[in-house]
């Protein structure tokens, strides 16, 4: 905490507002050109559904590719939220306080932007309906709650339903300041939004006890999404390299080590567009790195066992389907780019403090990550099914087509552009946690140093 | 008798707490006094009355709900359309309880959230209570409900504490 | 805002009055836990007729060294585990860990034992290639004898490492020990305090020793972890393929070296007298990572089976049965209950967690669910037939502990808490200059009027 400046509250509403209360030079001309992408995205989806999923570069056996490495990517990404926010909140660490809304946010929008993947996948977004939710009264065909493909929509539906809650109690107190700063319909919005918060110690003590109860009850939701997501592949027994009893839990610490990675990106941004210096520090990078290096190990560790495990029955067509994901090109091209920017590259370099204290290295890394995130779902799913399994009397490949590209791409523009509209009306940064900091941070005297330190309530959990 | 809002504006949480100590002095209830605040203080800080809640029945309640709802999904779809796939019962349960946990868990979120804006005492869109922007910029308020005949002797008991100004609703 | 917080009471025992006391609880339990000594002295010797007469038998059967089996890892999975709540909160800078880390290295004493139990369960092993067939295993194509070898390398090195642990982080209170004692104590605690007068550079070193035996200790943990569960349990096993398991493992003894450091604390506390050192908060601390472990107890068990359940192939099922669902049926719903259920519906109110007896009597529970644990995998993987075969074709019925399979049970469980007592009459369970730090780095404080304390979080 030794980068902290103590700020007024008046001083802090002032600089956090910034975005939420004017218009940054930049925002219009982000907005506009991410929303140009995004049309251009949904323009693509509609000439798809038309045209059918012949437009993709799917076909047998390979009928998963890149759009459901998408949707992992994006679940994936999804569990920087709750990772920052619950449990930083749970542990007390105090360097999760500019973050947490954000990671948030970044939550619920790439889950969003993940349960669209499915859809846009089918090809025939209507059907999916009747898969999920019991309605087809007249037919009498039920959902086959048996199926990962109906676990995953109850798992993720439940995380976005309970990400958005999460995001919106702990939104209530900046709504009543926000609504306390404005005037006209902005004012009559956050009134209602706000539903009347005056800030008294009754309303202070829910939200902190809130904080708490949420955050544990939302942790092993947070665990379940992604392990649900990997029971999509591990189940199945007729895949090569899917059917491993490690998917769960390698899926949600590589989901984390993506997740932290875009909470980083997003932070270097965020102080850069913003200029919330005095809020996103080094010091933030440098705890969140730290925690990366954690993680970043963990998941490699489980990366090994997951192909030691793999090699350990012998079996020939095991072995065979390793050799071809690892050594064969073009696979074995996308595996080496996988290993050096997912591990090799970001968790050495972030051994080295000025690495971790350095917001540029930072951003980079942590894209480098995603990139390497990315390929890893995709080398799971496609070349499994490049070679199914003995019996199946073709073996294709597969590359992406340009609709399929221009899926992705609309993936990363809708999330950016809906975090902007978000910032425009909401500050991203949460004003009373940042307050809250000032409270209760202090500082203990021993001998001659003074030691910085936090003030804790007793009696409370 | 017509009750009165007052709030008495101060700079610092001493001044807030030397209020409070005021009108505990003046015979004034605890549960007819408010610290209004634009941070959370610890607990007890102003030496306000600390409110009870009940937010914890709220999840639990929240889980039996929807529990129960995932089995009523889970098993009467199953049953309604008793279709043997993949080899597994009919009531698969290893399968049905990735459901039911899911459900548990999400009728366990709402709930809570419904248990924290109820015992916030919120939506209070239309309250008559008296509040000033500037409590949102750090100053501290304390809010005094009382009858009118006591308006005065409150106002007065604020002021000596050092407010800087005093509103009436 | 610095200027609402004053300084409260302060009731905590100085370093004077801590140094006298813990030392000397060490002294009055040295000589209390005679009569104890010698009990679990002669409950060893039984175990040592256990062991000896579990060797006469022979080496072929291998379904008579199952529980043997159990019993080794049961021992890693507690006390080999328990080092690692000193570590993991030291690392995170948690405070409320400080008067709990000795209680919990102390655990590592008992990896003398652990390592001269599995010296006879290696020649019980099969080598990786018998009558010209080599069996699956992680090593691959390497010489017969590699799993005997890296499970040798794993135990002796964790055993080593703790020991080193435990001894770094005592030489501070060997110096005082040194200072106060007399005898063979005090000769001791001179040699092993290493000359240690508490320079600012000694303290330097000394937490950085601290720091990287404890990193080390958890690396080989979980190391220790992977080789013995893939060697001892799921190779002996045909078809049984689990990447998680041996992350179950390590997982579980978390939660049981969480309930071990919590019994021992509770036990330290009663009966040294250490209530103003060992509070509330630690047991709460303690009890709400126990909480914690037991919901990943239940996490990493539904990973693994569900994979199995829907799976639905020949291995699959054969597993299940081994494992789960057929003669250790019983073993497993007593485990689930013990370690999932009864954890979970009990720590989940405050009530039971902000409490001593509660985390406690929950400690033993979650301790004996480990026992029925282990003896559900080790016992079944060790009476599987058939360990070349494409998976189990014949699910072993249950095998029943005979009676050298008790005595060991009982003679290491006694072993293992003889060599806890022993470590603790040459130093104090409860660190004295963990206390101290804690003193230095937290104050009680009012904050306006409410109670708090502060916490410095020094760099």
């Amino acid at each position: 905490m030794q980068q902290h400046r103590e700020l007024s509250e008046k001083q802090i509403n002032t600089q956090l507002l910034n975005g939420a209360l004017a218009t940054p030079g930049w925002w219009k001309f982000a907005v506009i050109g991410l929303a140009l992408i995004v049309l251009a995205g949904f323009a693509t989806f509609g000439f798809m559904v038309n045209s059918g999923i012949g437009l993709t570069g799917k076909s047998r056996p390979v009928f998963w590719g890149a759009l459901i490495t998408t949707f992992v990517f994006w679940v994936g990404i999804s569990h920087a939220g709750i990772m920052i926010s619950a449990i930083l909140r749970l542990t007390q660490a105090e360097w999760r306080r500019p973050v947490t809304r954000a990671a948030e946010l970044l939550t619920v929008f790439s889950l969003i932007t993940a349960l669209t993947f499915p859809i846009i996948h089918a090809g025939r977004p209507w059907r999916i309906i009747y898969w999920i939710i019991p309605y087809d009264f007249s037919r009498g065909i039920w959902p086959n709650v048996r199926s990962p493909l109906v676990w995953d929509p109850a798992a993720i539906g439940t995380y976005l339903t309970g990400s958005i809650l999460f995001l919106y109690v702990a939104l209530l107190p900046d709504l009543g300041n926000l609504r306390d700063r404005t005037i006209g319909w902005r004012n009559t919005l956050y009134s209602v939004l706000s539903l009347g918060w005056r800030g008294n110690s009754r309303q202070w003590r829910l939200q902190t006890t809130a904080g708490i109860l949420l955050s544990a009850l939302m942790l092993p939701i947070f665990v379940s999404v992604h392990s649900i997501v990997s029971w999509d592949f591990a189940v199945t027994s007729g895949v090569e390299g899917w059917h491993s009893t490690i998917f769960a839990p390698y899926f949600v610490i590589g989901a984390v080590h993506s997740g932290v990675a875009a909470v980083v990106t997003m932070m270097a941004l965020m102080r850069w567009l913003w200029k919330w210096d005095n809020f996103i520090r080094p010091e933030h990078f440098d705890a969140l790195a730290r925690l990366l290096i954690v993680v970043g190990t963990t998941w490699f560790a489980f990366t090994m066992i997951e192909i030691l495990y793999s090699l350990y029955s012998l079996e020939a067509q095991e072995l065979a389907f390793r050799d071809m994901q690892i050594f064969q090109w073009p696979w074995a091209l996308l595996f080496v780019i996988f290993l050096i920017t997912g591990f090799f590259i970001p968790v050495p370099a972030w051994f080295f403090k000025r690495v971790r204290n350095s917001i540029p290295l930072m951003f980079w890394t942590s894209i480098s990550v995603n990139i390497g995130m990315w390929l890893e779902r995709f080398l799971i799913i496609v070349p499994s099914l490049a070679r199914k399994q003995p019996f199946v009397y073709t073996w294709g490949s597969y590359h992406p087509s340009l609709v399929e590209i221009m899926m992705i791409l609309w993936s990363l523009a809708f999330v950016a552009m809906n975090m902007l509209l978000f910032a425009r009306f909401f500050p991203l940064v949460p004003l009373f946690e940042q307050k809250e900091s000032q409270v209760f941070s202090s500082k203990i005297k021993i001998g001659r140093a003074s030691v910085p330190a936090v003030l804790r309530e007793r009696e409370q959990e | 008798m017509a009750r009165k809002s007052i709030l008495g504006l101060y700079e610092t949480p001493d001044a807030g707490a030397d209020a409070l100590d005021g009108l505990h002095a003046a015979g004034i209830e605890a549960h007819d006094t408010e610290v209004l605040t634009g941070t959370p203080y610890p607990e007890g800080a102003f030496g306000e009355h600390v409110p009870q809640h009940r937010l914890f029945r709220f999840p639990a309640f929240g889980a039996v709900f929807g529990f129960t709802l995932a089995l009523l999904y889970t098993a009467g779809t199953q049953l309604a359309w008793p279709l043997v796939t993949g080899g597994k019962p009919i009531l698969a349960v290893p399968a049905m309880l990735i459901i039911l946990y899911e459900f548990t868990m999400l009728n366990a979120v709402i709930f809570t959230v419904v248990g924290i804006i109820f015992e916030s005492r919120l939506p209070n869109l239309f309250s008559t209570a008296a509040y000033d922007r500037r409590i949102s910029e750090g100053l501290i308020g304390v809010v005094v409900s009382c009858e009118d005949n006591k308006a005065s002797e409150v106002e007065s008991v604020l002021r000596r504490a050092g407010a800087l100004e005093i509103k009436t609703a | 805002m610095a200027s609402n917080i004053t300084a409260a009471p302060d009731h905590r025992p100085t370093f004077r009055e801590a140094a006298a006391h813990l030392v000397a609880q060490g002294r009055t339990a040295a000589s209390g836990a005679r009569l104890w000594i010698l009990l679990l002295l002669a409950v060893t010797v039984v175990g040592v007729i256990g062991v000896v007469g579990r060797i006469a038998g022979g080496f072929e059967d291998r379904t008579a060294w199952g529980y043997y089996a159990a019993v080794v890892s049961f021992l890693l999975s507690t006390a080999a585990a328990a080092p690692m709540v000193s570590i993991a909160p030291t690392l995170a800078r948690a405070s409320w860990v400080r008067p709990v880390t000795r209680v919990s290295q102390l655990f590592a004493s008992v990896g003398v034992v652990t390592a001269l139990l599995y010296i006879p369960l290696m020649f019980a092993l099969p080598p990786l290639v018998e009558d010209g067939v080599r069996r699956r295993s992680i090593w691959f194509g390497s010489p017969p004898l590699t799993p005997h070898v890296w499970g040798s390398v794993a135990i002796l090195g964790l055993v080593f490492i703790g020991l080193a642990l435990l001894w770094a982080s005592s030489i501070p209170d060997l110096r005082t020990v040194a200072e106060t004692a007399t005898g063979m104590r005090r000769r001791i605690a001179r040699r092993l305090a290493m000359g240690f007068i508490g320079t600012d550079t000694q303290w330097k070193a000394l937490r950085m020793r601290i720091g990287v035996l404890g990193a080390f200790y958890f690396v080989f943990l979980v190391f220790t972890h992977l080789v013995f569960s893939a060697d001892f349990a799921v190779a002996l096993v045909a078809g049984w393929k689990d990447a998680i398991f041996p992350m179950f493992h390590a997982m579980t003894s978390l939660q049981s070296g969480l309930a071990s450091t919590i019994i021992a604390a509770f036990f330290i506390r009663k009966f040294g007298r250490l209530e103003r050192y060992l509070e509330l908060d630690q047991f709460w601390a303690m009890s709400k990572l126990m909480f914690a472990t037991s919901l990943l107890w239940f996490y990493f068990f539904f990973s693994a089976f569900i994979v199995f359940w829907y799976g639905r192939t020949a291995s699959d099922q054969a597993i299940i049965d081994t494992m789960v669902g057929g003669p250790y049926r019983w073993a497993f719903i007593a485990t689930f209950m013990m370690s999932f259920v009864i954890p979970l519906f009990t720590l989940m109110w405050n009530p039971v967690r902000h409490s001593i007896k509660g985390p406690t009597i929950i400690a033993s529970i979650i301790l004996a669910g480990m026992f029925l644990d282990r003896i559900r995998i080790y016992a079944a993987a060790w009476s599987a037939r058939g360990i070349n075969d494409k998976f189990i074709r014949e699910v072993p019925a249950t095998h029943w502990p005979d009676i050298f399979d008790v005595l060991v049970i009982v003679g290491a469980v006694g072993a293992a808490a003889l060599a806890f007592l022993l470590a603790t009459r040459l130093v104090p369970a409860v660190s004295l200059w963990e206390i101290q730090y804690m003193r230095l780095l937290t104050r009680p404080v009012r904050f306006g009027k409410g109670h708090a304390v502060i916490i410095a979080k020094p760099d």
